[in-house]
């Protein structure tokens, strides 16, 4: 039986009073699992994606990790003991240390060992040549390679990705999630993608949600996601 | 959840500065409700009326000539090209180096009857010892002319600021409308920068009500040499306190309204297309009108003090260095060096704690930490005092009588009050520069509270650390009257010098410590000129690549 890492019942949030952004969100993610959270704009994917990493506290439902409550009405585990990975679209690399010490930034342990581990997973993505530059000195798409090499250098839990390739042009884009799914599947990495992107689901991800006015409107196997081009949005077939 | 945040060291740190901040203002204000002595009868029949009559005649003065000189300067500077612009564009902020008490020494010794410029006018001229051709300075209109030289800054500062965030169009509309540019000046520029200038005004009017050095000088009787002479006249602190509390009624008043102002500032440039204003060629007598008006005041608020400074430093005293001076400098840049490494440090602290815990209350204290640089220091010096005495009746009854009345304790305590906002406001905006996403990021990575502030904000804040560093210095070693009063037995800085020569008519003395303390103030006028350049619309920062991640 496939073990459920991620486990969401019954989520709701809302910002003030009157408006709710999630209106009782359910959702399950196995291990090396990729889900793709997809939805227009202000639908409340990324409010879903910043409660599942604790940067926001929900209004109600529950939130397990490795079936353990991080989140519920009483239960609050900060970001920081989650064990979760966080790639943003603005890469968000820390811009005073060097791309090797980004990496090494969330590891624990001795020096070399840090060292090593971060190499690696540079080598992996490819960025392994400019460990010793600094974020500016890079292109944006090696930032975002360099930014997915940090959230899975601690090896998290889940890897939780808010709009990764929304920033880069359509060819970089195309070559970097076909290599990044290829590192998640070898390392059986379990990974949440939000995005309004419809090639990153198909491409990234095994299944699909679709949220609309903060409830699950559809949610299926990736392969069976079709786009809808009259109104640029997608239905499950 | 109130029990935790009872625990939480990023909310109680924060509440107790409130508490020590706030404490002195509040027992000055509360002594407004206790009994009045006889000498209050005396000085509210006799002299109240006379404090309340040249205060408000200064206020106007200033108001005027502030108004005149910095609005006018910055429109010139800011729509036209003319000779000298590049240079005086900044140069206008230079009076800022000069404290007011600075300019008025040096205008005595300029123009008093036997000063530097009348001497000047009766050798050309070969006129008798009689003439006097300066009028005298030493009344309300010196002090109105003294402040409005210093004080203009102020408004020039803020008024460029939205000239350049104003759009042409707004402009060129009024010029199709069939006004001339004098008109589309003070019917569509003024009025659209309105509350930027009552802004700046209002810093103006409370640094001139706040001022003790200047006006002591001229001889002229305001609520500050009142309350100065209550205390130490008559010593009568009680009284001293009440004459206090009416004052900082005016300086809360007027940072309402400065503040009021500012709110309605954000929405005076609107627009979402913005053209900037394209400067336009000055020619003939139109060029040389506008290169003098924009000269007059840094000649007369900067370079005409300067040269007189020089003139007595250079002829009287030519032993700079002696050793009095360095003790004093010493003194200074110590007390300024150690309140600034507190002010930023707090100021640190206190804007991690409200991004950190986004927690309202929090906020909601941090705007009234900053209020400290409104109260005179004069009014401050009384309630920390107090708060002092009060202090080690509690802490030292038992083994001494004064321990941190009369201490250094004291005196740095009035001056992180008196300056923790000029460091807040620079670190306040190098924690918004940073991206919020680097905080969720970081957490992600196990990384949160201490941590996330000393690996990750504090090596982005470098630069505005230092820029907070360097303002604060320059405040502190220009504040005279909380040194005055708090400063531990024969302890000296620049300023109590200059002040102690000054009265004592010994100005070539005086030259020295006065020089020094323009050269410090000049430090924050270059960061300042350099933010103005920044703060134009489509400015693009290459040296800063954090805004960017």
């Amino acid at each position: 039986m496939t073990e459920i890492i991620l486990e969401i019942k019954n989520l709701r949030h809302s910002f003030n009073t009157d408006m709710e952004v999630l209106k009782g969100i359910n959702l399950n993610v196995s291990r090396g699992e990729i889900v793709s959270i997809l939805g227009p704009s202000g639908c409340g994917k990324t409010t879903l994606l910043r409660i599942i990493a604790g940067l926001e506290n929900q209004s109600g439902g529950t939130v397990n990790i490795s079936d353990t409550i991080v989140s519920d009405s009483k239960n609050f585990v900060p970001t920081e003991k989650r064990d979760i990975g966080l790639v943003v679209q603005e890469r968000a690399l820390f811009p005073h240390l060097t791309i090797i010490k980004n990496v090494e930034f969330g590891l624990k342990g001795r020096r070399d060992e840090k060292y090593k581990t971060a190499l690696n997973l540079l080598k992996l993505f490819k960025v392994d040549v400019y460990a010793n530059n600094y974020p500016h000195e890079i292109s944006s798409g090696e930032q975002q390679r360099v930014a997915m090499a940090r959230a899975m250098a601690p090896n998290p839990k889940i890897l939780l990705m808010d709009e990764p390739f929304g920033a880069l042009d359509h060819a970089l884009k195309s070559e970097l999630r076909d290599e990044t799914k290829k590192i998640f599947k070898d390392n059986g990495t379990t990974a949440i993608i939000v995005s309004h992107d419809f090639e990153d689901a198909i491409s990234m991800s095994d299944h699909v949600l679709i949220i609309d006015d903060g409830l699950v409107a559809q949610e299926g196997p990736a392969k069976d996601l079709i786009p809808i081009t009259r109104n640029n949005s997608f239905k499950i077939a | 959840m109130f029990y935790k945040n009872l625990l939480d060291p990023w909310i109680i740190l924060p509440t107790i500065l409130f508490a020590l901040f706030v404490v002195p203002v509040i027992w000055i204000i509360s002594s407004l409700f206790g009994d009045y002595s006889d000498n209050w009868t005396h000085i509210y029949n006799y002299t109240l009326s006379n404090y309340i009559y040249n205060t408000i005649f200064i206020i106007i003065g200033t108001s005027i000539g502030t108004l005149i000189i910095g609005v006018g300067s910055a429109w010139l500077v800011t729509t036209y090209n003319f000779t000298g612009k590049n240079i005086l564009e900044w140069a206008l902020l230079l009076p800022f180096a000069v404290p007011p008490y600075i300019l008025a020494y040096t205008f005595t010794g300029l123009f008093d009857s036997y000063g530097t410029a009348n001497n000047l006018i009766r050798d050309i001229f070969s006129l008798p010892h009689e003439f006097i051709f300066f009028p005298k300075l030493r009344n309300v209109y010196g002090a109105a002319i003294v402040f409005s030289f210093t004080l203009y800054p102020y408004v020039y500062l803020v008024s460029r600021m939205a000239f350049i965030n104003q759009s042409r169009s707004i402009l060129e509309v009024g010029r199709t409308l069939g006004f001339s540019k004098f008109q589309v000046f003070y019917k569509l520029g003024i009025p659209s920068i309105r509350p930027a200038i009552i802004a700046g005004l209002m810093l103006v009017l409370m640094e001139t009500i706040s001022d003790f050095g200047a006006v002591e000088h001229f001889s002229v009787n305001t609520f500050t040499t009142g309350i100065f002479s209550a205390w130490f006249g008559l010593y009568d602190f009680h009284t001293a306190k009440q004459l206090a509390a009416l004052l900082l009624i005016v300086v809360i008043t007027f940072l309402i309204l400065e503040k009021y102002s500012r709110r309605k500032n954000r929405y005076s440039s609107g627009s979402n297309v913005f053209s900037p204003i394209a400067a336009e060629k000055l020619k003939g007598s139109k060029n040389i009108f506008a290169s003098l008006f924009c000269t007059i005041p840094v000649f007369i608020g900067f370079v005409l003090p300067n040269i007189q400074l020089a003139y007595w430093a250079l002829n009287y005293k030519l032993d700079f260095f002696n050793e009095k001076f360095i003790t004093t400098a010493w003194n200074t840049f110590y007390l300024a060096i150690l309140t600034a490494i507190i002010c930023a440090v707090l100021a640190i602290i206190i804007n991690f704690s409200i991004r950190y815990r986004k927690n309202k209350i929090l906020n909601i204290l941090s705007s009234f930490l900053t209020v400290g640089y409104a109260v005179p220091g004069l009014i401050l010096a009384l309630g920390v005092s107090q708060l002092l005495v009060f202090m080690d009746n509690l802490l030292f009854r038992e083994y001494l009588e004064f321990v941190l009345t009369g201490s250094l304790v004291g005196l740095i305590l009035a001056f992180v009050i008196k300056s923790f906002a000029l460091a807040n406001s620079t670190i306040e905006s190098g924690f918004l520069r940073i991206n919020n996403r680097l905080d969720d990021v970081a957490k992600t990575l196990n990384t949160s509270g201490w941590k996330l502030l000393t690996q990750i904000h504090l090596p982005l804040l470098t630069t505005s650390f230092l820029t907070s560093m360097i303002l604060v210095v320059s405040e502190v070693i220009k504040e005279l009257p909380a040194s005055l009063i708090l400063r531990p037995f024969n302890y000296d800085t620049l300023a109590i010098s200059t002040y102690i020569y000054a009265a004592e008519e010994r100005m070539f003395d005086a030259a020295a410590p006065s020089i020094a303390i323009v050269g410090v103030g000049l430090l924050p006028i270059i960061i300042l000129s350099r933010l103005i350049v920044k703060s134009r619309p489509g400015y693009r920062n290459n040296d800063n690549h954090y805004q960017s991640y």
